[in-house]
């Protein structure tokens, strides 16, 4: 704390405040504008959408979101959201903190090799295996399930969730896992009890990542899920964006669904921005 | 299994780290152990990115289609009739555009956004934290939100820029305007990222270095050219680098702000592959438009490790 106040000081010293406090307004304005419109739009009945002026705080009701209930199998996508969400959070974790702990404890020639081919395989388009991917889902009979759509999507998330997981795993001592080798713990045990332990800032970092990493993700539902048992919010806004009323598009439900689908990250955000940040950042800040 | 292990201590103190003799039995038996752990891994790649990659190839010489029902070798027609379309062309075109245009805007705002949350202001708490809404946001509902937004009847900013000077905005009708604001909203919702990372950079400096540079006379821009910057570049190609490449392979932004539209001209390359597969079931040839894609993916990709390369730095 001392030392990032010393950091900045050079910088403040020059910027006069009021120049800093305009454009800490200017840009909290930028950030938020949008954020108030969807809300404001998903409380407003939807005839106080289409009139001029511009009606800027209606009387917020929530009719909007009991037409989705009513009208569309909503609470069906937003159990399906959380599923897929949680799921892809548990397999992406598991699978990448074995992998992470082979490339951070077992070194020999030609490990980092194999360490970088996966961590680079990352940067493979996730839309360019779409058409392949379709075929083996559908091969599989996991088209249009849960399952599918999270084993896809762990995969994709698992090689920055490995590189990022190394250099934590990598930061805890060996010798306090060489203490407990010899006396006799097994590799569960040393999982178990100790670099889970020591790690769990690190996992629950990924953890959040990943879970709005899927929470938010809209390729893999939206091309390999059809049904309602399967599909998830993402796709439902789009849904909603297709459908018309009389006077165009629903926008009041449109934003209803955006409001539902960002009040969970934003919560989480408000949370646990410290450990987002780490993360982010590959680990850069401690 | 206690065997095993028993080897690695002595040798990890001999070299300082976990390092054993590879021939060695216990050596092989931390090569079994090595490839247990990344097995379910590697699994989960091979099968549904290495494999489909491969066979993302082989497609683009197909005409696979399964609303046609042809599935033939056809060398390269795909090739000439991907340069000869006119979507995926000005899809190219846009994708390029907007890689560019938007990343160097990002780094520029992201930078002035990052001096701002590392200022010393009441306040900067709450900065921070609002800073990280536009990364949170669900790309699809940004897009949605940003449209309505815009929108000509009813949307706030024509509607206030119309108050303030009369004139009518009509964002997504004109297709240099509809591109305008699919690159203004990306920086919307990607520079908060790039400020993250350069606020990092700029929390790692050591203050020793500009006190050092102050002595030496240096002023507020050359700290900032030659300290600042050069240290944090490593960290912002790094993470730069993924975020870009993880943009180029989606689609989400101009799925819900423009759809691609007015025509094409703001569609990009993964949203042709969406159209062209999953829409049309075109397989043959939406694969030969991921090619073009990964082609892209691996020049924008060499580019920034070259500036990785170049940007190294110790201190």
């Amino acid at each position: 704390m001392v030392n990032r106040a010393r950091i900045s000081r050079p910088w403040s010293r020059r910027w006069s405040s009021s120049a800093v406090y305009v454009s800490f307004l200017f840009f909290t304005f930028i950030v938020l504008l949008p954020v108030y419109w969807m809300v404001r739009s998903s409380l407003a009945p939807a005839a106080d959408l289409i009139k001029i002026p511009l009606v800027y705080f209606p009387t917020p009701t929530l009719r909007n979101f009991i037409t989705l209930v009513e009208q569309v199998p909503f609470l069906d996508y937003v159990r399906n959201s959380l599923v897929f969400a949680l799921a892809t959070t548990l397999v992406t974790l598991v699978v990448s903190f074995l992998a992470a702990y082979a490339f951070a404890r077992i070194r020999f020639p030609g490990s980092s090799i194999i360490m970088w081919t996966l961590v680079l395989s990352m940067a493979l388009p996730d839309v360019g295996t779409i058409v392949p991917l379709y075929r083996i889902l559908s091969s599989l009979r996991l088209l249009d399930t849960i399952a599918g759509i999270t084993l896809v999507l762990s995969s994709a998330l698992a090689p920055f969730t490995v590189w990022v997981l190394v250099s934590f795993i990598k930061q805890v001592p060996y010798e306090i896992e060489e203490a407990a080798i010899i006396d006799g713990a097994s590799l569960w045990q040393i999982f178990g009890r100790i670099l889970v332990p020591v790690t769990k800032p690190a996992l629950v970092t990924m953890g959040l990542i990943n879970f709005i990493n899927a929470w938010n993700n809209l390729l893999y539902p939206l091309s390999f899920t059809t049904s309602p048992s399967s599909k998830t919010l993402s796709v439902s806004i789009t849904e909603v964006f297709a459908g018309y009323s009389p006077w165009g598009k629903p926008w009041e439900l449109i934003m209803a669904v955006g409001v539902t689908m960002t009040v969970p990250m934003v919560i989480l955000v408000l949370f646990s921005q410290r450990a987002i940040v780490r993360g982010l950042t590959g680990g850069a800040i401690k | 299994m206690h065997q095993t292990y028993a080897r690695a201590p002595s040798l990890a103190r001999a070299n300082g780290q976990p390092i054993l003799a590879a021939l060695s039995k216990a050596g092989q038996r931390r090569y079994v152990l090595f490839l247990l752990l990344i097995a379910p891994a590697f699994l989960l790649r091979i099968t549904t990115a290495a494999y489909p990659i491969l066979q993302t190839i082989y497609l683009s010489f197909t005409n696979l289609n399964l609303i046609k029902n042809t599935n033939e070798f056809i060398g390269l027609q795909n090739y000439v009739a991907v340069f000869h379309d006119y979507g995926v062309r000005e899809a190219l075109s846009f994708t390029i555009m907007l890689v560019v245009s938007a990343t160097i805007l990002e780094l520029g705002i992201g930078m002035l956004v990052a001096l701002l949350l590392n200022a010393a202001f009441v306040g900067r708490g709450f900065a921070r934290t609002i800073n990280l809404i536009p990364w949170a946001i669900p790309t699809i509902v940004a897009g949605y939100t940003f449209r309505w937004l815009l929108d000509d009847q009813f949307g706030l900013i024509p509607y206030w820029l119309n108050l303030l000077s009369g004139a009518r905005m009509v964002a997504f009708i004109d297709p240099v305007s509809a591109r305008i604001a699919v690159i203004l909203v990306h920086v919307w919702k990607d520079a908060p990222f790039m400020a993250i990372i350069f606020l990092a950079g700029l929390q790692g400096v050591p203050q020793d270095l500009y006190e050092a540079a102050r002595v030496d006379g240096a002023n507020v821009w050359h700290r900032f050219w030659h300290i600042t910057l050069p240290l944090v570049m490593p960290l912002t190609i790094t993470m730069g680098l993924f975020r870009v490449v993880w943009s180029l392979g989606s689609f989400d932004l101009v799925y819900g702000l423009t759809q691609g539209g007015p025509g094409v001209a703001t569609s990009v390359l993964a949203l042709q592959v969406f159209r062209e597969g999953i829409m049309f079931f075109k397989f043959g040839f939406a694969s030969t438009i991921s090619v073009v894609l990964l082609v892209v993916v691996a020049i924008v990709g060499a580019i920034g490790l070259w500036l990785f390369r170049r940007s190294e730095v110790s201190y």
